[in-house]
C-alpha cells in the first residue's frame, strides 16, 4: 500500500548508485518483494513512470521478483516455500508460517550504461 | 552492466525504531503498539489495563484527527498525548520518538494507541516491546485468514468484546486455527468492556515490564 515512499526510496538507491559508477543512464532497476509485503507490481510501475521523469533513471525497465512465505510443517518439521496451499510437500501435514518470512522489500540490483 | 545493491527500502523508519528502542531502554520504558481495526476497542482495553496494572501507565494516541481518545484517558486520570496524522493511515518510528519525549515519562509501561488499521501499522516497527492486536468479536472470525500481513506480525491478540460471541455467532475455533497457521501469539479474551480479561492482560503485561526493567 504504500507504494510512494517505496518508489521515492527505490529511485534514491538507484542514482545514488548511478553516480557512484558514473552510469549516464539505468536501463533496468530490479525490486525483490516479499508476498506479505502489501506493495502491488502496478502501483509502483504508475508511481516510478512520474516520479523518474527527467532523473537519470527515465525509461528504466523494473523487475520485479516476488518471494513466497516460508512456511514449516507441524509434523515433520519440513519448511517450504508457500504456493497456493499449507499442506505439506512431503507427508502432507499441515503447517505454520515461518515469522519474518515474506517480508522483504529491497533493490537488488541496477543496471547501467 | 548490472550492479547488485540490496539495499532495504523504507529502511530510514528502521534506523529510527533501533534508535527507539535505545531511548526507551534508557527510560525504563516498557512500550506496546497497539494495533486493531477502527472500532476494535483499543482505547477501552487500555483504559481497563491502566487502572489494573499496578505501575505507571503512559499513552501515546494516534488518531488521523481529533484528540477524543487523549482527553478521554487524561479524563480517566491516564497520561496521554495526541498525535494527529492528518490522513496518514499508520503511526512510524518518528512521530513515536517525538510523543515519547512529549510524554516525558520514565519507569512506566507506554501504550502506543495506533491508528485503527489492519493492514498498514503492521509495516512500521515503532521499536516497541510488544505488539498487540486488539481484534473484535464483531469484526468475525475469519480475519486471521485475510489479514495474514497483520497477524503474522503480532506477538499477543487481545480478543475483544466476547460478550457479544451469541450475538454475532462467532467461531471461536476458526479464529484460533487461522491465528494458528500464522502466528505462535497466545490469545486473552476480553469481554465487557475490559471488566472480564483485561486482568489478565494486565498481568501479561506488568509481568514483561518488570523483566525488563526490573522495576516493581
Amino acid at each position: 500500500m504504500h507504494e510512494l515512499p517505496v518508489v521515492t526510496d527505490a529511485l534514491e538507491i538507484a542514482k545514488a548508485e548511478a553516480e557512484k559508477r558514473g552510469f549516464k543512464k539505468v536501463t533496468r532497476i530490479t525490486l525483490v518483494l516479499g508476498e506479505l509485503s502489501s506493495v502491488m507490481d502496478e502501483c509502483v510501475q504508475m508511481y516510478f513512470e512520474l516520479l523518474a521523469e527527467n532523473t537519470v533513471c527515465e525509461g528504466a525497465e523494473l523487475r520485479f521478483e516476488h518471494v513466497p512465505a516460508t512456511l514449516r510443517c507441524t509434523a515433520c518439521g519440513r519448511e517450504f516455500p508457500h504456493e497456493k496451499s499449507f499442506d505439506c510437500p512431503g507427508c502432507g501435514g499441515e503447517s505454520v508460517l515461518v515469522k519474518g518470512t515474506g517480508r522483504e522489500m529491497y533493490v537488488k540490483s541496477i543496471d547501467g550504461r | 552492466m548490472e550492479v547488485l545493491i540490496m539495499k532495504k527500502l523504507l529502511a530510514a523508519n528502521d534506523d529510527v525504531a533501533a534508535k527507539n528502542r535505545e531511548y526507551f531502554a534508557q527510560h525504563s520504558l516498557y512500550v506496546i503498539n497497539l494495533m486493531g481495526a477502527p472500532g476494535s476497542g483499543k482505547t477501552t482495553l487500555i483504559s481497563a489495563v491502566a487502572k489494573r496494572v499496578g505501575v505507571p501507565v503512559g499513552v501515546i494516541e494516534g488518531d488521523i484527527s481529533s484528540s477524543i481518545d487523549a482527553e478521554r484517558l487524561n479524563g480517566e486520570g491516564v497520561k496521554s498525548v495526541q498525535i494527529n496524522t492528518c490522513g496518514e493511515c499508520h503511526l512510524d518510528a518518528q512521530v513515536i520518538r517525538e510523543g515519547a519525549q512529549q510524554l516525558g515519562m520514565d519507569n512506566a509501561v507506554v501504550f502506543v494507541e495506533n491508528v485503527g488499521n489492519l493492514i498498514c501499522p503492521a509495516e512500521f516497527d515503532l521499536g516497541e516491546d510488544l505488539r498487540l492486536l486488539a481484534a473484535s468479536v464483531p469484526e468475525g472470525d475469519d480475519k486471521p485468514f485475510k489479514y495474514v500481513p497483520m497477524f503474522s506480525y503480532i506477538d499477543l491478540v487481545a480478543l475483544t468484546k466476547c460478550d457479544l460471541k451469541k450475538a454475532v455467532g462467532f467461531d471461536g475455533g476458526n479464529f484460533r486455527k487461522g491465528l494458528g497457521l500464522v502466528s505462535k501469539a497466545e490469545i486473552i479474551e476480553v469481554g465487557d468492556k475490559g471488566a472480564s480479561g483485561a486482568d489478565k492482560v494486565a498481568e501479561f503485561i506488568k509481568e514483561r515490564f518488570i523483566g525488563k526493567t526490573g522495576k516493581r
